[in-house]
């Protein structure tokens, strides 16, 4: 069997494997991968996400608008003023300022620590997450839910 | 055998130590004090009859809130109490006696929960006012762990839609 007879049965064969597809799953695929490219686009260029951009990282905290006002928790830690850190299953007894929100599905429990404010999130979907927010590097006008609450956990000590 | 008396400061330390949180959990089923209270009693009298040996403080616990909720749904289904049943103006008065050990800055939303169905009701408070896990709220409630998230997540919609529509 020379080169060009190998050629061309491959080629015969990925016609006829092309055929067999399922109808229109290609196309699916193109058109959902080019779906998600342009809402990612957008979503970068919204005034929103713009302002959720930090120069430490991405956005953290609750997202503010819309109907999934859900803490985006691994975001969160790429914060400069949050980092993440080992759930201690802390008490609402132990805590300095607590948060129940019901409708969005999450609570917060805060305790001042030195210099610093440990926060703890717990979601409806099951998922825990501790943070170490260094209230110094927050800025006042902050967006995001968990660093406005180690700043009223902070604020409420003090 | 147990001596009398050393079983009488056991059931002195339980009642101090489980009535004030088993009293909220009551009280956010039957929504006003004096049945909360009568279904507490009931709770702590079952379980001194009960002679079966309790294997842990976690399994005690359990065992008290499943069977004060257990009471609670009894009192609840009889015909005397849904012919006595109290008028909902009076929940919100009543809210303030479930005796929170912290301060919650919304108390429409209490108010909402107290009025959810009690499949959802139980799972919501255990969660979010008690600060149960998942685990442990299906341990107590004798359900899959995805059927408590699952209620979390249906119950979550009925209080939105009682805060925003007035309605269950």
């Amino acid at each position: 069997m020379g080169i060009e007879e190998i050629g061309v049965k491959s080629k015969t064969q990925i016609q006829e494997y092309a055929g067999r597809k399922k109808a229109g799953q290609s196309e699916k695929f193109q058109e959902s991968l080019m779906q998600n490219l342009k809402s990612q686009a957008e979503e970068n260029r919204t005034p929103e996400a713009e302002n959720n951009v930090s120069p430490g990282g991405r956005a953290a905290g609750i997202n503010m608008t819309g109907n999934a006002a859900r803490i985006r928790v691994n975001e969160a830690a790429g914060r400069e003023a949050v980092q993440s850190a080992e759930v201690r299953n802390m008490s609402y007894e132990e805590s300095d300022n607590i948060e129940i929100a019901v409708t969005e599905g999450y609570t917060l429990k805060g305790k001042l620590e030195g210099d610093h404010v440990y926060v703890e999130a717990k979601y409806d979907d099951g998922r825990q997450e501790a943070y170490c927010v260094d209230t110094t590097k927050v800025q006042e006008q902050t967006e995001y839910r968990i660093e406005q609450f180690a700043l009223e956990t902070a604020d409420g000590m003090s | 055998m147990e001596h009398k008396f050393e079983k009488e400061l056991r059931w002195n330390d339980l009642v101090e130590e489980y009535q004030t949180m088993l009293y909220r959990i009551a009280f956010s089923n039957m929504r006003n004090r004096a049945d909360a209270e009568d279904a507490v009693q009931e709770a702590f009298l079952r379980y001194m009859k009960d002679e079966k040996p309790i294997l842990s403080k976690e399994h005690e616990k359990a065992w008290l809130i499943r069977t004060t909720i257990h009471i609670c749904m009894d009192i609840l289904k009889s015909s005397w109490h849904q012919k006595t049943v109290g008028l909902d103006e009076s929940l919100i008065a009543e809210t303030k006696n479930i005796y929170l050990p912290y301060q919650i800055k919304d108390d429409r939303t209490l108010d909402a929960v107290l009025k959810l169905p009690m499949h959802y009701r139980n799972p919501i408070y255990l969660f979010y006012y008690e600060d149960y896990s998942i685990q442990e709220i299906a341990g107590v409630l004798n359900e899959k762990e995805g059927t408590i998230k699952t209620r979390l997540r249906r119950g979550r919609e009925e209080v939105k839609k009682i805060l925003t529509e007035g309605r269950p």
